[in-house]
């Protein structure tokens, strides 16, 4: 059976003329001793194919939990989604049967994770952990299965594929071991890949590599990619749009390039100024003062407002909705008009 | 790898010489405080120095050095280890050839322990993985209750007690319903019966596995709830692969590692806990031989016993540094 023929067997009412991804007003909840903490509160975005989202924001902005949703990996409890839909070709991924799910993931939408050392299990060697997608999701025989793994390390330039495909996960470096992360979310051939900060653990030399690599694939295949980072230099580089993330909502969506030259949310504006320049090397290096807001008790009107520049009294009572402020460019601000000409 | 055996095995051979020279001086101090153990043989009656030489001499407790205290008797020792090694255990106090007395206790502990060792793999980590996987739900409480128990309990008196209810109680009602052959008839019997072996060994081995089954299952327990919660499984979710694959090919393996530990640890504690049940139940294994030889400080029969022990604990541990090199690839001996 083809590849092909099993996808559309899984997913059967998926329309592939819709939007590859659509994710509409998702809700992630925590249930932990401290009470309901809200990591996703309304966030909604979409992805066609071939197109890169870069989701943007510090640690804890909800933005892993948004992409481990989409997956269905989140562990609940505790987590619950608490609302939403996550439309893939217009087919709700979180309405479908424990095992439809289950094989939509690697199939359909795949992951890249952070750090390539833990996330590949340390006592199989990476020909197994590679070749058991194919046994699994395609019944492959043992031989075939690492005939298809030795070309996925080949895809993803891994020198003397066939020696290191009998090798354990710690004998790659950073580099080769994140390659092989790729292989993995690759093997089945996804429509949709998910990579969450795939070059944090790197050296920056590194990073530049692999960045290069997935977009090269992403191109050839014509994939959809999200790629969550707060590196912003790495979103100028390869994505087309991006959604910046604030206590677990999305405060700004705009193609890069826009919000790079005008960044219309008080956040990104402060998120793009922390970043390190040469051009201003002796100046001090802007930091957004205070810290994000605890999800467990998140104030009323505008989350952001604590540590904003261009916060008003109306700021603290009433919570900014996602709005458009130029053509396909929307912000969650009260003020936006005046942040987006400020310079 | 061979040559890590090899040096594990010559460092095996230097911590038993330590081993059998303290516990040569132990007995040698025995023997010199308390008296010639020859004495013994006679009891009230008077003996003639003559004859006290004699026998003195037939068992070998002649040396001169048995009467200064503290003397650590070299010469004795060295004659000891010299006659092992041309497989020379000598006889006992009653004139039995102890490596025959050793080579029929040793069956009966090793097929005791094969049922101890199943009984820990088969019921400590099914149970312990079982309650991680239904964390916080029913079975989890079941099992963190049933470990604290068998705890709690200490080990004789659940020895005498099962003795009492499933040899007794249990063994009078299977023997009445099914009669005296019948394979409950004789598995639930409150002793040793040579004519069936394993059907009685069952219930003991069984009773001396809880003994370490506690901790068995308890670190299982931690041990997967934290291989549950690490990257590498959340990988394999993402992979897609099937709930029961990701447990059992993506946390168990890497969950047994520290397990296999402490089943090494806890089979030297269970090989002294086999003293007691081997005494209770009148099994003829290596624990009884040592519980009888104490009782007549039969010195021979006490060193034998003690060196086969220690050999053992020593192989179990090497054994078990190489399990750990099969179930953890990180782990390589050069």
């Amino acid at each position: 059976m083809s590849d092909v023929k099993i996808k559309s067997e899984i997913l059967p009412d998926a329309d592939p003329t819709a939007t590859l991804l659509r994710v509409e007003d998702l809700r992630v909840e925590f249930h932990t001793r401290d009470g309901i903490a809200k990591a996703v509160n309304g966030a909604s975005f979409s992805v066609e194919s071939g197109e890169t989202l870069a989701i943007v924001g510090e640690s804890g902005s909800g933005k892993s939990v948004t992409s481990q949703a989409i997956m269905g990996i989140l562990e609940s409890p505790p987590a619950r989604i608490a609302g939403g839909e996550v439309l893939f070709h217009n087919v709700d991924l979180l309405k479908l049967g424990k095992e439809r799910a289950r094989r939509v993931r690697g199939n359909h939408v795949a992951m890249v994770f952070q750090d390539a050392l833990s996330a590949l299990n340390p006592v199989w060697t990476v020909g197994f952990q590679l070749s058991e997608l194919f046994r699994q999701h395609r019944g492959m025989s043992k031989k075939d299965a690492m005939a298809r793994s030795l070309e996925l390390l080949d895809l993803v330039k891994i020198p003397a594929a066939a020696q290191r495909l009998k090798e354990y996960p710690h004998q790659f470096s950073g580099g080769m071991r994140q390659r092989v992360m790729i292989a993995m979310a690759l093997a089945l051939d996804p429509d949709l890949l998910i990579a969450d900060e795939p070059t944090t653990a790197l050296d920056v030399t590194v990073q530049a590599q692999i960045m290069r690599l997935l977009k090269e694939i992403q191109i050839e295949r014509h994939m959809g990619l999200i790629l969550i980072t707060h590196d912003l230099g790495v979103v100028a580089d390869v994505a087309d749009k991006i959604s910046v993330m604030y206590a677990g909502r999305i405060v700004e969506q705009a193609p890069v390039l826009e919000t790079f030259a005008t960044p219309a949310h008080p956040y990104t504006k402060a998120l793009l100024k922390s970043i390190p320049r040469l051009d201003t090397k002796g100046q001090r290096l802007e930091i957004i003062k205070g810290l994000p807001p605890v999800l467990t008790n998140l104030p009323p009107g505008c989350n952001f407002a604590p540590r904003c520049a261009y916060a008003q009294e109306i700021c603290t009572r009433e919570l900014p909705v996602l709005a458009t402020v130029a053509a396909d460019r929307a912000a969650a601000c009260h003020f936006s008009s005046e942040v987006i000409q400020d310079v | 790898m061979g040559r890590y055996v090899i040096r594990r095995l010559l460092q095996a051979v230097l911590t038993f010489g330590v081993v059998m020279f303290l516990l040569h001086y132990l007995m040698s101090l025995a023997i010199q405080i308390n008296g010639n153990p020859v004495r013994t043989f006679f009891g009230d009656k008077p003996v003639s120095p003559e004859l006290l030489a004699a026998t003195k001499a037939k068992f070998g407790l002649d040396d001169p050095c048995l009467s200064r205290v503290g003397d650590p008797c070299l010469n004795l020792f060295g004659k000891r280890m010299s006659d092992w090694a041309s497989f020379d255990f000598g006889t006992n106090f009653n004139r039995a050839d102890v490596s025959e007395l050793i080579l029929n206790a040793i069956p009966k502990t090793l097929q005791l322990f094969l049922i101890v060792t199943i009984v820990w793999v088969l019921f400590g980590i099914t149970a312990g993985v079982l309650a991680a996987m239904r964390r916080g739900r029913f079975l989890d409480y079941l099992v963190r209750i049933g470990t604290t128990l068998t705890i709690a309990i200490p080990g004789f008196l659940l020895l005498i007690l099962t003795q009492k209810i499933i040899g007794v109680w249990l063994g009078n009602w299977a023997r009445e319903e099914f009669g005296r052959d019948s394979v409950l008839g004789i598995m639930f019997q409150p002793s040793y019966n040579a004519r069936y072996p394993w059907l009685t060994l069952l219930v003991p081995g069984i009773v001396l596995g809880i003994f370490g089954i506690a901790g068995i299952t308890r670190l299982s327990r931690t041990s997967m709830l934290e291989n549950l919660r690490a990257d590498f499984v959340r990988t394999a979710k993402a992979k897609g692969l099937r709930q029961r694959r990701v447990t059992i090919v993506h946390t168990l393996r890497n969950s047994l590692i520290p397990v296999i530990t402490l089943i090494g640890f806890t089979l030297a504690d269970a090989l002294g806990g086999s003293v007691i049940t081997e005494g209770i139940y009148g099994i003829p294994g290596m624990g009884k031989l040592a519980y009888d030889a104490v009782k007549k400080v039969d010195t021979p029969v006490i060193i034998a016993v003690t060196a086969i022990l220690s050999v053992s604990y020593m192989l179990v541990n090497l054994l078990i540094d190489l399990l750990y090199a099969v179930l953890d690839p990180r782990i390589r001996y050069e």
